[in-house]
């Protein structure tokens, strides 16, 4: 059963604003429905407002233009998922997406209700994370962008204040030739939230690790660069050898918990199996 | 009385040709499904209906002190709250034992136990009700553990003076004598988990007031148990009480235990206010307050000779019921019965124990204990061939039952016993020797591995206990025919093949017969659980339409100039054998019928013979007849993270005729992803009596990239002498042999042994681990 609120639709981007600035303490905003829905249900909250944000059409977009492509907070996995232009240009974002619950909720769930619901196992943060993608924030008082890796600040916490609303996503599009890799591990093949999840991306010249980024879900209070494992790879070559002896420092980045789906311990041992697949998927993509 | 029958069931095994058993006839129900006019509990809606909602215990064990429902009673639209003093009749819908009540009284012994039920004109107004009724309580100290349980000063039951809710045991030879001439001994303790049914609907029920009677429409399994339960709480006479199956969303045993709990609630209701009522449990309510398989833990030692011959074996039971003993009692039994599998055991000594704990009451689910125990003997047989070098299917073979057997009970099987011929033809199929030999040798990070079990599974009810089939047949004045039983239709088709078995015998087509089931509007005729729905329950039709047959045989015989004996009807038309130009219309031959004084109605009650069982030695009769089953899993094993991905599936079946191909795979399928998910995945974890995975993020079941391609299956048509046509049953068969067909083909691929269900990926990740030192 749902919990009594006021529920209040705008019919403009303006008048969202406003009403994030009257209400935006005591609201929440609605975008698909498919994480805040069920919270609302078992009572984990209780809005006073629900802010639908479904009429926001301007919201709703996936473009490139100058080597940056942005989508609108309010597009669907689904829509992303079937994105020519994500397919082409940053693929392992739809890697992910494509594995992430099921068709049905596909169509519901959006790209940007999935971040600010800012779940640990949030499987759209470790692909944006390793894109160095931007978040663009907006309120009545203007427009911020951060990068995507100062956006979470805990389970379910982001740097949001009450009266703003995250408005795009701006993912540039790299010159120089990346190979990327998502993989995830969950307790069945489909329909399943992730144990661990893992994007890399790597960069190599001269049969050397030019660039490594690696972002893990799951395994930590928030989705997760591994920065400092990533350090250990630049400047060394790109061979599969040294991927296997190098990914165990993987550990060092994450610090995650026990609870009904995994341990923190298998957590952690999947955290460098996941790392080692996934950097010599990315790896085989560039050679 | 019944030479009769044998009489027409000898008759009918003569037959030279079949025109519609065996075949995969299209299901009777297959257009209103696909159409959306097939009407489930929720889509039935009546004037003045009110909706109930539950009230549900919140701590896992103490005694009731108050229960405040005011706060509730003051919220506008709501209409009643119901508490055990609200019962008008007996507070007891205890199945096996007289030990649980419909609505908690003086204490609660399980979190989610339903404490009050709350009636309201919607279903949000009774929810919000639901949450302003205060029960205060005393909590008590609480028990989980089945193994501290038994010799626990916490009583779930203090009147019972122990935790101990049933105890069972075969003795058979000698097994002291029988370890002593093996040359090999296996001893291993083996563990699993509960298993939810996950119906994809839910329980529910919706009790309708009228002149005189009260009719509730149900998800239900057996709608004259429910009639018997509901009219005990309401005390009113059971005719007085109609059931009415509804199309029902999923059951596997599970309706069967809860259809009585919820046509009860929703009538008690009904009853009280004097209105409809409709009553569907939520997901969360169906994971914390129904029924689920028991948790077990066997102890099972076996001993062999070297030339693979089973000596002995001794096993010990031990159930987790939960807080009531529900089935249990009947659980444990068929546990403790089939404990050696298929094979004959010299020397048997098997306890079992059903213990009660503070936690969600146990119940049926398809397998009905043999599941675990067939996990625990299956998994010894491999581990007895591996001690001994040989391969697994030899090791079955060597021991396997065959006709004239004596079971581990000593009951002689006189017939029917096809699981020989049908594991041989397995292992050709599935090319299982060279498999088997090569996968173990292989090396990498994903690897291949093969695995066998087998499972047997006694039909119809335990020793003596009653069991009888029965229905009734009209034949309507222009040919068409209604057949009445009290099976249900679940999902599973049975009303389809009870159509064919109807079909087959007047010999017109299956459009023109109707089959009305699961009321109580028709005779009793059993419950539609322990694979008897077509089986055991399609007899009833079987005589009652033989009878007929006989009957409008001797018309026919008269107009076509002929004997009865030559008379042939197919496709709606009568024929004189051998004449087929020359023959009378179905129609015409019922109009003569009627003309001259001939009954066109017939019932079919036929009374299954049984044997006797010495309950103090565990020795004698205890089932008329055995379902055998034997699966080959092929997997495939990611060693770096423990993930199980179960490539193929062949089933082989003994289950004498199989009356209709199709829906048999369909229940073979069903069964094989059943028995994955409860091999691999599924798990309910709770803390202090606490499910902490109550619903269907946490609580996971296979998906359709998680279930394998299931190969053309091996059917032994070993016909069993009281059978329709021979049949005995389906339904439960093939997952039973599932789990310990997965885990022996892991234990191939890996080297690895895993002994506690399910095997997740971290559990078997760990055990990779351990084993690689």
């Amino acid at each position: 059963m749902l919990p009594r609120f006021k529920y209040l639709r705008p019919k403009s981007f303006e008048e969202a604003l406003e009403l994030l600035d009257k209400y935006g303490e005591q609201a929440k905003l609605l975008a698909g429905g498919t994480d805040l829905i069920v919270k609302m249900k078992d009572d984990v909250v209780k809005p006073k407002y629900v802010i639908d944000l479904s009429r926001l059409e301007e919201l709703k977009f996936i473009s490139k233009e100058d080597g940056v492509i942005k989508i609108g907070a309010l597009t669907t996995l689904r829509e992303i998922e079937t994105s020519p232009i994500i397919r082409e240009n940053v693929h392992v974002l739809s890697d992910a997406v494509e594995k992430m619950a099921s068709w049905q909720i596909r169509n519901l769930g959006t790209i940007g209700g999935n971040l600010c619901n800012a779940s640990p196992a949030a499987d759209t943060a470790p692909p944006l994370l390793v894109l160095e993608a931007e978040l663009k924030l907006t309120s009545s008082e203007g427009e911020r962008t951060v990068p995507i890796d100062q956006f979470f600040t805990g389970p379910g916490e982001t740097i949001l204040k009450n009266n703003e609303l995250l408005t795009e996503i701006q993912i540039p599009i790299m010159s120089n030739h990346a190979g990327t890799a998502f993989l995830k591990l969950g307790r069945r093949f489909a329909h399943t939230l992730s144990i661990v999840s893992v994007a890399t991306l790597v960069v190599v010249e001269d049969d050397v690790f030019k660039d490594v980024r690696i972002a893990l879900g799951s395994v930590a209070p928030t989705p997760v660069r591994a920065k400092k494992t990533e350090d250990r790879f630049r400047g060394l070559s790109a061979t599969k050898d040294v991927v296997e002896k190098n990914c165990v420092w993987v550990v060092e980045d994450v610090s995650p918990i026990s609870d009904v789906r995994a341990s923190a311990e298998y957590r952690k041992e999947m955290s460098i199996v996941l790392t080692k697949r996934a950097l010599i998927e990315a790896l085989d993509e560039v050679r | 009385m019944s030479e009769e029958f044998l009489r027409l069931f000898e008759k009918w095994k003569k037959a030279k040709g079949f025109l519609v058993v065996g075949r995969g006839v299209r299901r009777v129900d297959a257009l209103e499904k696909v159409l959306g006019e097939a009407r489930y509990v929720e889509d039935y809606f009546f004037d003045g209906m009110l909706y109930v909602r539950l009230v549900k215990s919140t701590i896992p064990h103490g005694r009731i002190k108050k229960i405040d429902v005011s706060g509730a009673l003051r919220l506008p639209g709501v209409v009643g709250v119901f508490t055990a003093k609200d019962i008008p009749g007996i507070n007891q819908v205890g199945y096996a034992l007289p030990d649980q009540p419909l609505l908690a009284e003086g204490k609660v012994r399980f979190h989610g136990e339903v404490v009050a039920l709350v009636a309201a004109e919607g279903p949000d107004v009774a929810e919000e009700a639901a949450r302003l009724v205060k029960v205060e309580y005393e909590p008590l100290p609480a028990v989980f553990d089945p193994l501290e349980a038994m010799n626990s000063k916490v009583l779930v039951h203090e009147e019972k003076g122990s935790n101990i809710a049933e105890t069972t045991k075969v003795r058979k030879g000698d097994v002291e004598k029988g370890f002593e001439q093996a040359d090999v001994i296996v001893e291993n303790t083996y563990r699993t988990g509960h298993q939810d049914h996950v119906y994809l609907e839910t329980e529910g029920a919706v009790a309708v007031p009228e002149p005189g009677r009260i009719t509730v429409i149900g998800s239900i399994q057996y709608p004259h148990l429910c009639q018997t339960i509901t009219s005990r709480v309401l005390g009113l006479d059971m005719a007085q009480v109609r059931i009415v199956q509804a199309s029902v969303g999923g059951a596997f045993g599970g309706k069967d235990d809860m259809g009585p709990l919820v046509t009860a609630k929703a009538a008690l209701v009904a009853y009280k206010t004097g209105r409809p009522a409709m009553l569907v449990y939520t997901r969360e309510d169906s994971f914390t307050s129904h029924c689920k398989r028991d948790p077990s833990i066997i102890e099972y030692k076996s001993g062999a000779t070297s030339d693979g011959k089973l000596t002995a074996i001794q096993v010990k039971i031990i159930l987790d019921s939960g807080a009531y003993a529900n089935r249990g009692p009947f659980v444990l039994w068929r546990a403790t019965m089939h404990a050696s599998g298929p094979y004959e055991v010299p020397n048997a000594k098997v306890d079992g124990f059903l213990v009660y704990t503070n936690k969600v009451f146990e119940g049926s689910f398809r397998g009905f204990g043999n599941p675990q125990i067939q996990f625990a003997a299956e998994s010894q047989m491999d581990e007895l061939a591996e001690k001994l070098g040989l391969d697994p299917v030899e090791i079955r073979l060597r021991n396997i039952l065959k006709p004239g057997s004596l079971t581990i009970t000593s009951q002689k099987l006189d017939h029917s016993v096809g699981i020989g011929e049908a594991v041989k033809k397995l292992a050709e199929v599935s090319d299982f020797k060279r498999k088997w030999a090569e996968y173990r040798k292989d090396g990498g990070v994903k690897r291949r591995g093969i695995g066998i079990a087998c499972g047997w599974h006694g039909i119809s009810t335990s020793r003596g206990v009653p069991d009888w089939s029965n229905a009734y047949i009209n034949i309507y004045k222009d040919g068409s025919v209604v057949c009445g039983t009290g099976i249900c239709e679940i999902g599973q088709g049975t009303h389809t093949a009870h159509a064919q078995i109807v079909s087959e015998v007047l010999g017109i087509p299956i459009e023109h017969i109707k089959i009305v089931g699961g009321t109580t509007d028709a005779p009793d005729t059993g419950a539609t659980h322990a694979s008897r729905g077509s089986s055991i329950g399609g007899i009833g039709i079987f005589v009652a339409a033989a009878k007929l047959r006989e009957r409008v045989e001797k018309v026919a015989a008269k107009l076509l100039g002929c004997t009865p004996e030559e008379v042939e009807i197919r496709d709606g038309k009568a024929y004189c054998r051998g004449v087929p130009d020359k023959y009378i219309e179905w129609r015409d031959l019922v109009k003569k019928c009627y003309e001259t004084g001939v009954e066109m109605s017939a019932t079919g009650y036929f009374f299954l013979p049984k044997g006797t069982f010495d309950q103090e030695r565990g020795q004698g009769f205890a089932y008329p007849a055995y379902s055998y089953v034997a699966n080959v899993a092929e997997v495939e094993v990611d060693m770096e993270t423990g993930q199980v991905k179960v490539l193929r599936v062949w089933p082989a079946l003994a289950a004498g005729k199989i009356l209709n191909p199709t829906l048999v795979e369909g229940q073979l399928e069903g069964a094989i992803a059943q028995g994955l998910g409860y091999a691999l995945m599924e798990e309910l974890v709770f803390k202090d009596g606490v499910i902490l995975n109550a619903n269907l993020t946490d609580y996971v079941i296979p998906t359709v990239e998680d279930v394998p391609e299931v190969m053309k299956p091996v059917y032994v048509e070993d016909l069993y002498q009281y059978g329709p046509f021979g049949a005995k049953g389906v339904g439960e068969m093939a997952l039973i042999p599932t789990p310990a067909a997965i885990i022996n083909a892991i234990y191939n691929a890996t080297g690895v042994r895993i002994r506690e269900l399910p095997a997740t990926p971290e559990k078997l990740y760990f055990a990779l681990k351990k084993a690689r030192g």
